[in-house]
């Protein structure tokens, strides 16, 4: 028992760092997510819920760079491609197990971003987007340039060799499980993040840079900082897609319209908050499968056309996103009916 | 091989001709308002369709619909600026890319859902006619494409620097408070500028029509060379963007005809270089961006 005291010291270290209603709300999704997963057996719906956990990892991944650090990368697709590739090549050419190939994706993404990071974070603004766009188009017309080795446009399809070993499993539900974990562990960084020194600095580097500056944050290092560990999450994500779609293509992988759609996740739901990448891809993520499972090739993009309109509506309405004004909303409503007995001078007593 | 790679060579300036046409209203905007509408490439694409549907249904001719095409872009930019554009005027640079991108994101999807992923593409007496100067080939498409181009940067030069509007958005380019101050009215210079940047890439669609297809994400294909373009020959600044676009011409067509699988690849690493090097663009004095319209 004396282990477990110590155990318990650590314990409170990370306690300090994670507000414990956070840590509820992660154990109350886990839960419902496997209780859904173990209860419900009709595919489609579980892929839907797949799709979700997916999405809210990765536009999770993406927030730290783009919602914390502030810099606005529209080239997170490379980053997800990379990872994709990384462990798909070395799983069929090499036999290398994709949970080896994932982190090994994860190491070669965190090194292109920091190849990425270092000369590109100078640049402010749209600058820095162009550039995040420009790094991922090059990636894309690389790999469809290494064909022999890519199978270019033509894609590559992952064997259906099912074994927990391959990272390939016969029942639908136990992508939920690993789905689940890949969301715990990028929510758990980011309230990591959010409530360490790392966290603090890069508030004040995205509110003014300069300032960030002038009072000695080193505000390119740790911007490098954020974006190596948003990569190699992000590396994480394409593996997991790669083993759950069976077919990984350059076109989709690393196109711009998929690092769109994960900015666009994280800024309706709360650029820069822990649970907006999340509630973002909770809110967004069904309506795009529904429509697609309801309307099929009929009327492709119908999904991408309400994105965009409600994109451009939470900017310009709930610039801070759905979670921080629902918060706000939250506070302003419950917060005065608690504050007016206590101001009143004639209590209800 | 002198005259093959001359070939390439006008090839590439006159290809450069239309990059600078997309380019002049994007940078126009771009120094004006210092907002970068990424949705830019999807008001060419709807340029396009509106010279496309004008031809097929009514028989119009690409370059006899340029009016009607330039009108409606107009309106469309004044429409886009008023609901899109002037609220995000003052929010922070993550949230107007936001914004535009989401724009871009609708515009290219309704496009998908009404007209289809399909390549629709109009041949006129013109668009497959080629006349020859010397050694030289030139398609005569391209080389109405290239000329226009040039007569509408003149044109809009002088509009620049001629008539009131035009001092007003100099003007306002170079210090709003400024501006403001001298009783100019801001807002309604912001509606114009981006109305006029929108009537530009019109020229540009119906220019295109007769020499690509159009699709719901050929904005896409145009817009990141316009970008490269724009950011080349420095952000806000018109000369430059003419200029750059003659190079990204030249690259693309040199890199064509030598690695014509990397083609876009070598234009987008040349941009990175640029970026990184001299972020104001290789005419751009320091601090350009800050400046506005030269």
């Amino acid at each position: 028992m004396s282990v477990t005291i110590r155990s318990e010291g650590s314990m409170f270290s990370a306690y300090r760092f994670i507000p414990r209603s956070s840590l509820y709300v992660l154990a109350g999704l886990a839960v419902l997510g496997a209780v859904i997963a173990f209860t419900v057996k009709d595919k489609f719906y579980l892929h839907v819920l797949i799709m979700m956990l997916f999405y809210a990892s990765i536009s999770s991944a993406w927030n730290i760079v783009g919602g914390f650090a502030g810099q606005l990368s529209l080239g997170h697709a490379a980053f997800f491609g990379i990872g994709a590739y990384t462990s798909t090549l070395l799983f069929i050419n090499l036999g290398v197990s994709p949970w080896i190939g994932m982190v090994i994706g994860g190491a070669l993404a965190t090194l292109v971003a920091g190849a990425i990071g270092y000369p590109s974070f100078r640049l402010r603004g749209p600058f820095f987007t162009l550039v995040t766009i420009a790094f991922a188009e090059v990636l894309r017309i690389l790999t469809l340039y290494a064909h022999d080795f890519t199978k270019g446009s033509i894609g590559i399809s992952v064997p259906f060799r099912p074994a927990v070993g391959n990272f390939i499993f016969r029942q639908v539900s136990a992508y939920v499980y690993v789905a689940l974990a890949f969301l715990a562990i990028t929510v758990l960084v980011s309230l990591w993040i959010e409530n360490s020194r790392l966290g603090y600095y890069l508030a004040a580097i995205r509110e003014d840079e300069d300032a960030a500056q002038a009072l000695g944050i080193d505000a390119a290092r740790y911007k490098l900082v954020a974006v190596l560990i948003s990569g190699f999450l992000t590396a994480l994500g394409g593996t997991f897609y790669a083993q759950y779609i069976f077919y990984i293509e350059p076109f989709q992988t690393f196109s711009l319209d998929f690092s769109v759609l994960l900015a666009m996740m994280a800024i309706i739901g709360g650029l820069g908050t822990v649970w907006g990448p999340v509630a973002g891809a909770f809110l967004v993520t069904p309506l795009q499968e529904l429509l697609q499972a309801q309307l099929g090739g009929e009327l492709q993009g119908l999904h991408l056309v309400v994105y965009g309109t409600v994109l451009i509506v939470v900017v310009i309405l709930l610039p801070q996103g759905i979670i921080p004004s629902i918060a706000a909303w939250g506070k302003r409503t419950f917060g005065q009916r608690e504050a007016r007995p206590a101001a009143s001078p004639k209590g209800d007593a | 091989m002198g005259a093959i790679l001359a070939q390439v060579a006008v090839s590439g300036i006159l290809l450069g001709g239309v990059y600078a046409l997309i380019s002049i209203g994007l940078t126009l905007i771009f120094g004006v308002l210092r907002v970068i509408n990424f949705a830019h490439g999807e008001f060419l694409m709807i340029a396009m369709y509106a010279s496309f549907w004008l031809f097929s249904l009514y028989g119009v001719d690409p370059y006899g619909s340029i009016v009607l095409v330039v009108a409606l872009l107009f309106v469309v930019g004044l429409i886009v600026q008023f609901l899109v554009i002037r609220p995000i005027l003052k929010a922070s640079a993550s949230m107007q890319i936001a914004a535009t991108v989401g724009l871009s994101t609708l515009l290219q999807n309704l496009a998908l859902v009404t007209m289809t992923a399909n390549y629709r593409s109009v041949n006129t007496p013109l668009s497959k006619a080629v006349i020859s100067a010397g050694p030289l080939l030139l398609g005569v498409s391209r080389l109405v494409a290239f000329l226009v181009a040039l007569a509408i940067t003149g044109l809009l030069f002088l509009f620049l620097q001629r008539t009131y509007l035009g001092k007003a958005i100099r003007c306002t380019a170079q210090d709003r408070t400024a501006a403001l101050l001298m009783g100019i009215n801001i807002d309604r210079v912001y509606l114009l500028t981006f109305a006029i940047g929108s009537a530009l890439v019109g020229v540009a669609g119906a220019l295109l029509m007769p020499l690509y297809p159009v699709f719901p994400t050929v904005g896409t294909y145009f817009v990141l060379a316009a970008f490269v373009v724009v950011v080349l020959g420095g952000l806000g600044n018109l000369t430059g963007a003419l200029l750059g676009g003659f190079i990204i011409g030249l690259v693309e067509a040199f890199s064509g005809f030598y690695v014509p699988e990397l083609k876009e690849a070598v234009y987008f690493v040349v941009f990175i270089i640029v970026l990184l090097i001299r972020p104001t663009g290789l005419f751009g004095v320091v601090g350009a961006e800050e400046v506005g319209l030269k």
